[in-house]
């Protein structure tokens, strides 16, 4: 299938400033896709390039197949959009703001789920904009996203301002809208919700992509974990693919990459296990790799 | 003492964001009192024809409600001043409501206060940093002003005197608006209150100049004639300015202290759950965010328009005598005097209604700073449509309130009414032209809309003092309002108005070509 955002090479500078330096995404039909990076990687940018609000300097990208600089409105017809710092009208109301954003999109409020989700989100519709909390204007462009049935959703750090309990009922709209076949872009640093949410994940940094891939084959890029009792003393040293090993009494520690792994385990079975945990890293690690400037010494 | 701590430098940083913003103001409001001071012994070179220009304006309870009595006759000073006594002093505290609103309550709702109060800031310190950095623009504007009479020839005692009733009319202003930015949580509605209340102490004082003169003692505006700054002054009438900011200023102190941060003493209501049906594009949500300030600029526009009509017939009743007739065509133009009166009029009020559409560009600018606009066009409403919303209250808005002022003269006036309306729509392509600049500036990039009240400022002041300096023809025709003809005294001029109607096209069009190719935010 078609991928629904389709970004190469993309370059975007600010005067001398590259915030975009030709960041690849690619995000296909149905997928959540997380789209991870530090503060100033440049998310928002890419995002607001997909919007069609920025005119990038070079590289190609689509939604829907169409070109977002040209045909923003026919793309933003089948989207919603949530920002990642809502900024809302100080003398309009919650609920006057959402049906404004729905009506604004081509949805009709009343046949929408808005009433449902001002509840599970426990949102005061009559309030003024100037009155809410920032966790308050997030959910107001929450609702009105969730609310009709877009094709794509793209939400920038939408959870930022939630507490644990909005997070949780955030994470069911999610699933909701994914169980109907739409698309998510998700931009985040907090891994643990692209994790628990994201099938596939890019990882960005500095304005160019790092990584990308579903979470299993960044896995295969990384090294497990291994720790083991063993009954003899194994010859481990110099073995492909293992490292930061330590060997204390008959306890063994060390690192190993997918390719070292038979190896390993074979030596270790020669010199017999008692007890073997291996922990695949977690989307933090991998993280932190992405971001390490310089090259890990082996 | 430690509620207290930070004002030095909260009131240091309050200084360097207004630099420019006060050098301009400055300047602008001194070189009018320099220019009026020494251009007025030229225009009346005897004491005769000064006496009989003083009593022409006495005569003429209009104008007499526009800028107040001249007590001594007698004097060049006085004569020399009668536009900057009152009239002017409105436009100077404007400067007042514009800073402490600024530094107060603009800060607090965008949520900057509390990120400067998260440090080692008193509570009260910024209420404090706003009022001290703007009573020392007052007394510096004050001995400015004072200087520039003086240095226009006119006599010492009575410049500083002048100068003194400027200052203190600085002070009150302060002082209202330290008071109006505590009670509403809007600052949109906390300027509305301050603005409000420097109209009716300007009012009151017009209905006491031309009735009950023990009115006039009521609002500081009437102090300022009554200080008798040119003969014998009553110095201790500067006494009152002082007190009544002292006291304002205290009053706004209690009310913070009895208020939380962000929030203020006007209960904010709920409103409705649901938008209504129609709320449902950019021009919509364009009309509806501004329509409360635009229904307040009515019903003011309204009553002003309606008084001043009604007024208008007393000149030509009261002004028999040829060189009082001569006096005040001479002050106004050619023409009836009644008209010459309502033409001037219609000339404030089209730069008032300048602002009104520099307001809302001003908006438009901010929406998108702010990230609204982001918003509004992630969703299927195009940019041109976005970029026209704003543009059609800005213009749309000044428009009307040119047809509210037209006809609420016209209802007073009780005659003329095809032709007021008339005079009053001649005015919009002015209008229209500096808003369109304004909207080229914000075209630009997002934060440029300054550059329209910047533009806006340097017309008056050319419309103030080109005549005085006697600058060139070309310079004084760069302001557009130059160009309108005074209406109803001078017929309609059909070239001029084509023109700049032309002209607000072409700039709108570069505007529009400049949005839709740039990045937004």
């Amino acid at each position: 299938m078609d991928n629904v955002i389709d970004v190469s090479g993309l370059v975007k500078t600010f005067g001398r400033f590259r915030a975009l330096d030709g960041l690849t995404l690619q995000v296909s039909a149905g997928e959540v896709h997380g789209f991870l990076g530090p503060n100033g990687a440049g998310k928002s940018t890419t995002i607001r390039s997909l919007l069609g609000l920025l005119r990038v300097d070079a590289g190609t990208a689509t939604v829907f197949g169409k070109d977002p600089w040209h045909d923003a409105v026919a793309i933003h017809r089948r989207l919603a959009y949530v920002p990642g710092d809502v900024a809302l009208w100080p003398n309009l109301t919650g609920g006057e703001t959402v049906d404004l954003l729905l009506r604004m999109r081509g949805e009709d409020p009343a046949a929408s789920r808005r009433a449902e989700l001002l509840e599970r989100f426990a949102l005061d519709p009559t309030k003024k904009g100037r009155a809410y909390s920032k966790g308050n204007r997030q959910k107001v462009a929450l609702v009105a996203a969730f609310a009709a049935d877009p094709e794509l959703l793209i939400l920038d750090e939408p959870t930022s301002g939630l507490d644990p309990l909005m997070e949780q009922v955030f994470n069911e709209c999610v699933a909701e809208h994914t169980a109907r076949g739409a698309t998510v872009l998700l931009s985040s640093h907090i891994l643990s919700e692209v994790e628990r949410l994201a099938d596939r994940v890019t990882i960005i940094r500095e304005g160019r992509t790092v990584e990308s891939g579903t979470l299993d084959e960044l896995r295969h890029l990384r090294r497990n974990r291994i720790r083991a009792e063993l009954d003899a003393p194994a010859a481990l040293d110099g073995l492909p693919g293992v490292h930061d090993l330590v060997v204390e009494g008959d306890v063994v520690t060390c690192s190993v990459d997918a390719e070292g792994l038979p190896g390993l385990l074979s030596a270790l079975t020669a010199a017999g296990v008692r007890n073997l945990t291996s922990t695949p890293p977690s989307l933090e690690e991998l993280f932190l790799d992405a971001y390490r400037t310089e090259p890990v010494a082996s | 003492m430690s509620s207290l701590a930070g004002v030095r430098p909260l009131a240091w940083q309050a200084v360097r964001r207004d630099r420019l913003m006060l050098a301009l103001w400055t300047l602008a409001l001194v070189g009018v009192c320099y220019a009026s001071a020494a251009a007025t012994e030229s225009l009346y070179p005897t004491t005769a024809e000064q006496v009989r220009a003083a009593e022409a304006i006495n005569d003429s309870p209009a104008i007499v409600a526009l800028y107040g009595p001249i007590l001594d006759v007698h004097s060049l000073g006085e004569l020399a001043m009668t536009k900057l006594t009152v009239l002017y002093a409105v436009i100077l505290s404007v400067l007042f409501v514009i800073l402490v609103r600024r530094h107060t309550r603009v800060e607090e709702e965008s949520g900057r206060t509390e990120l400067v109060g998260g440090t080692a800031v008193g509570r009260d310190a910024p209420l404090v940093a706003a009022v001290v950095e703007a009573a020392v623009v007052a007394l510096g504007i004050g001995l400015l002003a004072g200087l520039a009479d003086l240095g226009g020839g006119l006599p010492v005692a009575g410049s500083l005197a002048f100068g003194a009733s400027w200052a203190g009319i600085g002070l009150v202003a302060v002082g209202v608006t330290a008071v109006a930015c505590q009670l509403s949580a809007s600052a949109r509605t906390c300027a509305a209150i301050a603005a409000g209340a420097v109209g009716v102490l300007y009012l009151l004082r017009a209905v006491g100049d031309t009735s009950a003169a023990w009115v006039s003692w009521l609002s500081p505006f009437g102090w300022s004639t009554q200080l008798r700054a040119w003969s014998g002054p009553r110095w201790w009438v500067l006494v009152l300015y002082v007190v009544l900011a002292a006291v304002l200023v205290g009053v706004a102190h209690l009310l913070r202290q009895r208020r939380d941060l962000g929030s203020g003493l006007l209960a904010a209501r709920p409103g409705p759950a649901d938008g209504s049906p129609r709320l449902g594009d950019a021009v919509a949500l364009a009309v509806r965010v501004h329509a409360p300030s635009l229904a307040v600029w009515s019903c003011a526009v309204a009553g002003l328009a309606v008084v001043f009509g009604a007024i208008a017939p007393g000149i030509g009743d009261l002004l028999d005598s040829d060189p009082a007739r001569e006096m005040i065509e001479r002050l106004g133009g050619v023409g009836v005097l009644e008209e010459t009166l309502l033409a001037a009029i219609l000339s404030i009020l089209a730069v008032v209604f300048t602002c009104f559409a520099l307001t809302v560009v001003g908006h438009g600018g901010s929406d998108e700073q702010d990230g609204r606009t982001e918003q509004v066009l992630a969703t299927a409403t195009s940019r041109s449509r976005t970029f026209a919303a704003t543009l059609v209250v800005a213009l749309g808005g000044s428009l009307w309130l040119l047809v509210v002022a037209g006809v609420g003269l016209a209802l007073g006036y009780g005659q003329d009414f095809g032709a007021l309306l008339g005079a009053a729509l001649a005015q919009a392509p002015a209008v229209w032209l500096v808003a369109a600049l304004a909207a080229l500036a914000w075209a630009w990039r997002s934060a440029g809309t300054i550059a329209g009240w910047v533009l806006l400022g340097l017309f008056l002041t050319l419309g103030q003092l080109g005549e005085l300096l006697g600058l060139p023809d070309w310079v004084l025709g760069l302001s557009p309002y130059t160009h309108v003809p005074a209406m109803p005294v001078e017929p309609f001029a059909p070239a001029p108005f084509t023109v700049l109607t032309l002209l607000t096209a072409l700039v709108l069009t570069l505007a529009w070509t400049r949005y839709r190719t740039r990045d937004i935010g």
